[in-house]
């Protein structure tokens, strides 16, 4: 069998793993920038929702229930073209790590809540007896127990965001569905390449959904004991 | 934007964003039957103990929950064309969002039917039924309460994600605003506009599997767990 006998897409192939790969880097910048995003936002609007103040609860119910009720491509569009308008010009890669983050924020709000409340009361009463500021006791002793608690659901949430990530194709950022996309435009091998594109995003989460299952098992075995 | 224009703005855009989250809600329900029914056949094929039939149960839920919904759509979409079958955007988007939700709701089947004791199969069985029986008369109809919530959950994201079908120009509401965006150039007012409507739409479900969620936590502490 000669090149010639090959079906035309595999002698396009590594064209399409290059323009394909290259657009992985970009998944993989988006997916960890808007992780970090949303963990940050999620701490933060978490610690609201279960602070003595009545108005930062409800700041962070508001939050809450506004970002998960909201298409993700919604947000990301007023982002992007809504906030071009009034002068805030941001990349397509910023733009989506910002959508990431804010949309994120909200739905790990909730398990950071759930992830703080589960630390027994008496925790931060002996941390505040022994002299720590409410912010130290947050810090230093409620935050590192609650994070086994939310490890394995922060995991499933990272394997989502990565799968997310292939909206920004939207806003134009060069990341691995956009670049399929131009592909596709080029060389009309749209079942081939979407199927790669697929594979790839496969060989990308599988392990991290491995990862987690393993993680789950570990948690619920020193759950048990 | 003075008042009298946002009057006019508003009643040029509303009928047609009205009838787009129209079909929205359309796109939703149907994926969501799609969804339900072959999730429930995924669940089955799933547990059963032919390796046949477990088998490719399992691939095709994994495969489909490691990849993003968008490389779906577009991948059913562009390959059933390439195929021959030309099938309006709209209803490639209902079958697609819909296998791609059986695949999630498969999942929640099969927690509800593990969650129900192996006790009660035995008994089933040791009355004579057969394991069809013992699914229908006997799991099931204990196991929903278990399953309602995250059905619940599904039928929001599901709502939420059909504005991912705009971006293979599916008639909904995100394509409309996007339509509508490139005739008036608002993009901030349009696009809040429709996560407006989108909230109105999710609210009262994610009230409902609240709702839900406690009466399921309800019959849990009843049954004595």
């Amino acid at each position: 069998m000669t090149a010639a006998d090959w079906p035309a897409w595999i002698t396009h192939l590594p064209h399409f793993l290059d323009a394909l790969l290259t657009g992985a880097v970009i998944t993989v910048i988006v997916t960890v920038g808007g992780f970090i995003g949303s963990v940050v936002l999620g701490i933060l609007f978490g610690a609201f929702s279960t602070s003595q103040s009545l108005l930062l609860r409800a700041v962070a119910h508001i939050y809450v229930e506004i970002f998960r009720g909201l298409p993700l491509l919604t947000v990301l569009f007023i982002i992007f073209f809504g906030l071009a308008t009034i002068g805030i010009r941001l990349d397509p890669i910023s733009a989506a790590i910002t959508g990431f983050s804010i949309n994120g924020g909200a739905y790990l709000s909730e398990v950071f809540r759930a992830g703080i409340q589960s630390i027994h009361k008496g925790q931060s009463e002996a941390a505040l007896s022994v002299g720590m500021t409410r912010m130290m006791a947050f810090r230093y002793i409620i935050l590192p127990q609650s994070i086994r608690v939310v490890l394995p659901p922060l995991a499933n949430f990272a394997i989502g965001l990565l799968k997310d990530t292939s909206l920004a194709s939207a806003v134009a950022a060069p990341e691995m569905m956009f670049n399929a996309g131009r592909l596709v435009s080029e060389t009309f091998f749209a079942t081939e390449i979407y199927l790669l594109v697929a594979a790839l995003y496969l060989c990308m989460s599988l392990p991290l959904s491995l990862a987690t299952r393993l993680l789950e098992r570990r948690m619920a075995r020193a759950h048990a004991q | 934007m003075t008042l009298v224009e946002a009057q006019t703005l508003a009643a040029e855009w509303m009928p047609q964003l009205l009838v787009a989250a129209g079909y929205t809600m359309k796109m939703a329900a149907a994926a969501y039957i799609i969804g339900a029914v072959a999730g429930l056949f995924l669940a089955l094929a799933r547990r059963s103990e032919r390796r046949v039939v477990s088998i490719p149960a399992l691939v095709y839920i994994e495969f489909v929950r490691a990849t993003p919904t968008l490389t779906q759509i577009f991948l059913i979409y562009f390959s059933l064309a390439l195929v021959g079958i030309v099938l309006p955007a709209f209803e490639a988007a209902v079958i697609a969002l819909g296998l791609h939700y059986a695949a999630y709701m498969a999942e929640t089947y099969r927690a509800g039917i593990e969650a129900i004791h192996r006790g009660q199969h035995e008994a089933a069985q040791a009355i004579g039924m057969t394991r069809g029986e013992t699914m229908r008369y006997i799991i099931l109809p204990q196991s929903w309460r278990i399953i309602l919530p995250p059905m619940g959950n599904s039928a929001i994201s599901l709502l939420k994600d059909t504005s991912v079908a705009s971006l293979i120009s599916a008639p909904e509401l995100m394509l409309r605003a996007h339509d509508l965006t490139s005739e008036y150039y608002m993009p901030m007012e349009l696009y809040l506009t429709v996560g407006a409507m989108y909230l109105v739409m999710t609210y009262p479900l994610s009230l409902l599997v609240r709702r839900l969620e406690r009466m399921a936590a309800k019959d849990h502490k009843a049954a004595g767990n």
